[in-house]
């Protein structure tokens, strides 16, 4: 029972997690047909962010995290014009300045904070017991506002003009210019919103993980498998995908035998196995030529 | 003179698909495009419509081929070849776009308000959606529908209506009966006549010179990039040469 718990809950917040990163990449490579590898290091950097304010400046963690966020959406805009718009159309180069962007973070990040393991301390202690396992309250803070930042969103790009326009510029950008809207300025706010809720992810994720340059690279393979499993461009597939993946991640790691080194290999496999049997994922669009 | 064309030209890499082309459309129109396959009817509305300068941009970017476009183009006796497809639907210059390529996974109200996007007033908005629905109550009953579900000729309703949300000074149709059963297409015409009489002024490309000859003010023969013939639809069909190499009737 208690390890039913326990899986239930590692599952509800990775997959949150996972929801919320393969969202944003979900929608930047919907509006603008970019997969950015560097997403997941947004996400790192903007966990950095919350350890030096917090740490070193000693600011309360709940301005910490508001900063990162903001910080790390501007540095995300600004990458995208200055090393992405430029090169927007050429697929294959995007994807390379995108991984030479995300290494260029972890460096940068290792010279600045060395390569230790280092953590931020929770924002609220103590835990509840629930059938004898503990929970503790910053998990449940985490799961909550994950989901509620999954609402806001949803909220914004179902109910709002600019979300009209971002789903109408990820349908089809030719026809969008067409109806009078400015595809690139909308795919400079996508960008933003998308590396939003990298940084938004990464300051939920800090409390409750250690941090090393290196923490963007399992979170990237999972994002992936999980765009993969809810097929590219599709946000409610992403969503899905997510938790099917953390669940699939929490029952490896407390079911099978020696899982917590089997953990790595759950998102790989999945991938693989998708890819063989259903390439175009679960909401799979098959993209209309683009002339 | 509402729309200006003077020697206009186009190139795709080495294809000359518009041959210093000239031509207009006075406001309260309706002027019809036609001409065989391939005769850059498309393309000019492209042009016309900063689709073609858009593409240049992307291709630019890509490092594929490349595009040039010359020659003037003015609406509303403003220059608008050079400025981006965006803005040229804020000055009342839309384009409804061959295919009929509605948001496919967006609903049909969506769609419509998606073509309201230039607009910020509510009422205004709210205005046009009840004129819209009014010319095509088909829309009204599938509003929450997805649009990739309609019909084919719904699909062609959708995409009129969802050009007209913005209430356009002239709209330009490309080729909205392909792919239709005779009625369906019957119907689009007369829709298109509604759209007309409605006071908007509308510039048709279309292969079915049968009916767009009985419905346009005047027409435009185009071959090979460069126009042929102009003139009423009853003029033109007198001319033997013109009605069985062009028009194939």
């Amino acid at each position: 029972m208690s390890l039913l718990i326990d899986i239930l809950i590692s599952g509800l917040i990775s997959g949150s997690m996972l929801a919320l990163l393969a969202i944003g990449f979900s929608l930047i490579f919907g509006v603008a047909r970019i997969v950015n590898i560097a997403h997941t290091a947004f996400y790192m950097v903007a966990a950095y962010c919350i350890y030096f304010v917090t740490a070193r400046l000693t600011i309360h963690p709940l301005w910490a995290m508001g900063i990162a966020v903001i910080l790390v959406t501007g540095l995300g805009m600004i990458s995208y014009q200055i090393f992405i718009n430029p090169i927007r159309e050429h697929h294959g180069a995007v994807l390379i300045a995108t991984i030479a962007l995300a290494m260029a973070f972890q460096e940068v990040m290792s010279l600045m904070f060395t390569g230790t393991f280092l953590s931020v301390p929770s924002l609220v202690k103590g835990y509840l017991i629930v059938l004898g396992v503990k929970v503790f309250y910053q998990q449940l803070i985490t799961f909550c506002v994950a989901l509620f930042a999954i609402g806001a969103l949803w909220f914004f790009l179902m109910r709002t003009k600019l979300g009209l326009a971002i789903r109408s510029t990820s349908q089809d950008r030719e026809v969008a210019n067409l109806m009078g809207i400015n595809e690139s300025r909308v795919a400079l706010i996508t960008m933003g919103v998308s590396v939003g809720l990298a940084a938004f992810t990464g300051a939920m994720v800090v409390p409750l993980t250690v941090l090393e340059p290196h923490m963007w690279t399992h979170p990237l393979i999972m994002m992936m498998a999980v765009v993969v499993l809810g097929g590219l461009g599709s946000l409610k597939g992403s969503f899905l995908g997510a938790y099917i993946l953390g669940f699939a991640e929490a029952l490896v790691v407390f079911l099978a035998p020696m899982g917590a080194f089997l953990k790595g290999s759950v998102a790989l496999s999945i991938m693989i196995l998708v890819l063989l049997i259903r390439p175009e994922g679960l909401f799979g669009i098959a993209f209309e030529e683009e002339r | 003179m509402l729309l200006e064309v003077e020697n206009l030209s186009v190139w795709y890499d080495k294809a000359m698909l518009i041959n210093h082309l000239s031509m207009g459309v006075d406001t309260g129109e309706l002027v019809s495009l036609v001409g065989p396959n391939g005769a850059g009817k498309s393309t000019l509305l492209r042009a016309i419509t900063g689709l073609v300068s858009w593409e240049r941009e992307i291709t630019r970017r890509s490092a594929h081929g490349d595009i040039i476009l010359e020659g003037k183009v003015t609406f509303d006796r403003e220059r608008i070849d050079q400025i981006p497809a965006h803005e040229i639907a804020k000055r009342g210059l839309i384009h409804c776009p061959e295919r009929r390529r509605p948001f496919r996974e967006m609903t049909v109200l969506d769609n419509l308000m998606a073509g309201a996007y230039l607009l910020k007033d509510r009422n205004e908005i709210r205005n046009n959606l009840s004129k819209v629905y009014q010319l095509f109550p088909i829309l009204k009953d599938r509003s929450n529908q997805i649009s990739g579900t309609l019909s084919g000729g719904e699909q062609q309703m959708l995409a009129i209506g969802r050009a007209l949300m913005s209430k356009p000074k002239l709209l330009c149709i490309d080729e909205p009966s392909t792919g239709l059963a005779p009625l369906l297409r019957a119907e689009v015409f007369q829709k298109i006549r509604g759209v007309h009489q409605l006071g908007i002024t509308v510039l048709l490309v279309e292969q079915e010179v049968g009916i767009v000859f009985q419905m346009a003010t005047r027409n435009y023969v185009l071959s090979s990039g460069r126009i042929i013939a102009q003139g009423p639809g009853d003029q033109l069909l007198q001319d033997e040469v013109l009605r069985k190499t062009y028009l194939g009737l």
